[in-house]
């Protein structure tokens, strides 16, 4: 027990490290940066929020103008339903592989979004629907390019490199919001958003399956029956 | 490096409200008060002044930027930094895919008199830092946080999500597995 105490005196003793000064400037200039981007977003982002609100409210928002503010809608507003029918629809415009795969990219950057904001919000549930339906268009957008790799291999390995860099900067995103969230429950979710997001980069690495299979549902938004995996494949209505 | 009492806990909650209204004086204060001592922390875990910088930076601005979500989460400023540099480490493991270890071997231990007993006095700082970077990861928290953060049981506690009786608990064991660790070296 005594040498327990001495060894312990002597961790104690221990002279602390301290960063250079020069370090100490550059760590102040980043994260001042960060903090003045950070105060900009936030000084948007409220006006635009109060606005919907009051809109929603008053119940005067027209029908045009109710599309154009339900982009921004989050899984627990009661616009957010809409967002999902606008979704669909541009979806459904979606032709090309090319323009099929920007979809579901802009899709899945969407629903890491509003997984932020919900966990920012303590609505887990709301942000494991969204993380969920974050991977499901990535694995969409993934069996696309494993498709297109077959029948036009240029323009496969041009969607891969756009896939697997939009992953990359999602699983940085997740990977930063995993270290601030203290929830255990929030922290399986992510983690395992990010495990499925690794998987997606499998998939498209993949050749596709013979006779055709591998193309996802024919409408980008997909329905969440055909071979794309979108169990949800639009925001989520509030419940 | 300023002893981390509960008094600068309880200072960071004006400061706190003051960045999230975007006052950059506040947010130097803050910074100021943390960024040292993170550095600190981070620099025992890994060793490696290069990545001690860039994770308390990424600590940090973290910390600073996403006060969203450390809002009604109950915890102190403080302990919510530190739990943010904990996995910032953790990830930092992870992308290296292994601990970024520093061998033993290049140590020189020190032999007492009595070889049975270990002549802790002795050795250097930096025998100490590694042989305390072959613990486990909770080991090597809590005698961290405890005798270099110079933190009380509580606050480890608090930081680690544990009870003050498991901190103390994993802290007799660490303390047992650094000093075998450390005979260990001068019995080779």
């Amino acid at each position: 027990m005594e040498r327990l105490e001495r060894l312990a005196e002597r961790l104690r003793s221990v002279d602390p490290v301290m960063p250079s000064p020069g370090a100490k400037i550059r760590g102040w200039n980043l994260v001042l940066a960060a903090v003045e981007q950070s105060a900009t977003v936030r000084s948007r982002s409220h006006p635009v929020r109060r606005l919907v609100l009051a809109a929603v409210s008053a119940g005067v928002l027209l029908v045009a103008g109710a599309v154009a503010a339900s982009a921004d809608s989050l899984p627990d507003s009661a616009l957010y339903s809409l967002k999902g029918v606008v979704e669909n629809v541009r979806g459904a415009l979606a032709f090309s592989p090319s323009d099929k795969v920007a979809f579901h990219l802009d899709l899945a950057r969407t629903r890491l979004t509003e997984a932020e904001a919900m966990i920012a919000r303590h609505r887990l549930d709301l942000a494991d629907r969204a993380l969920s339906s974050l991977d499901d268009q990535l694995n969409d957008a993934a069996l696309l390019v494993q498709s297109e790799k077959q029948s036009d291999p240029a323009l496969g390995a041009s969607l891969e490199n756009r896939l697997v860099q939009a992953i990359a900067t999602h699983d940085q995103q997740l990977a930063g919001l995993q270290g601030q969230v203290t929830n255990p429950a929030a922290i399986a979710a992510i983690a395992q958003a990010r495990d499925r997001a690794a998987q997606a980069i499998q998939t498209a690495s993949k050749p596709a399956p013979s006779g055709g299979g591998g193309k996802p549902s024919a409408s980008p938004a997909g329905n969440g029956k055909g071979n794309g995996t979108s169990a949800t494949p639009h925001p989520t209505p509030k419940h | 490096m300023q002893p981390l009492g509960k008094a600068a806990s309880d200072d960071d909650r004006p400061l706190i409200e003051r960045v999230r209204r975007g006052d950059q004086d506040a947010a130097r204060i803050l910074y100021e008060r943390y960024f040292d001592r993170i550095y600190n922390y981070v620099y025992a875990r890994l060793g490696r002044a290069e990545d001690a910088e860039d994770l308390a930076i990424d600590t940090m601005t973290r910390s600073l930027t996403r006060l969203d979500l450390f809002q009604d989460q109950g915890v102190a400023f403080s302990s919510w930094v530190y739990r943010i540099a904990h996995n910032a480490t953790i990830d930092h493991y992870r992308r290296q895919g292994k601990a970024t270890l520093v061998p033993l071997e290049s140590a020189t231990m020190p032999v007492s008199a009595d070889p049975s007993e270990l002549a802790v006095e002795q050795l250097s700082n930096e025998d100490l830092r590694q042989a305390l970077r072959t613990l486990t990861d909770e080991q090597q928290q809590v005698l961290i946080l405890r005798f270099f953060q110079d933190l009380t049981a509580a606050q480890a506690a608090r930081i680690m999500g544990k009870s003050v009786g498991a901190v103390q608990a994993l802290q007799h064991r660490a303390l047992g597995s650094l000093e075998r660790v450390l005979h260990g070296r001068t019995n080779n």
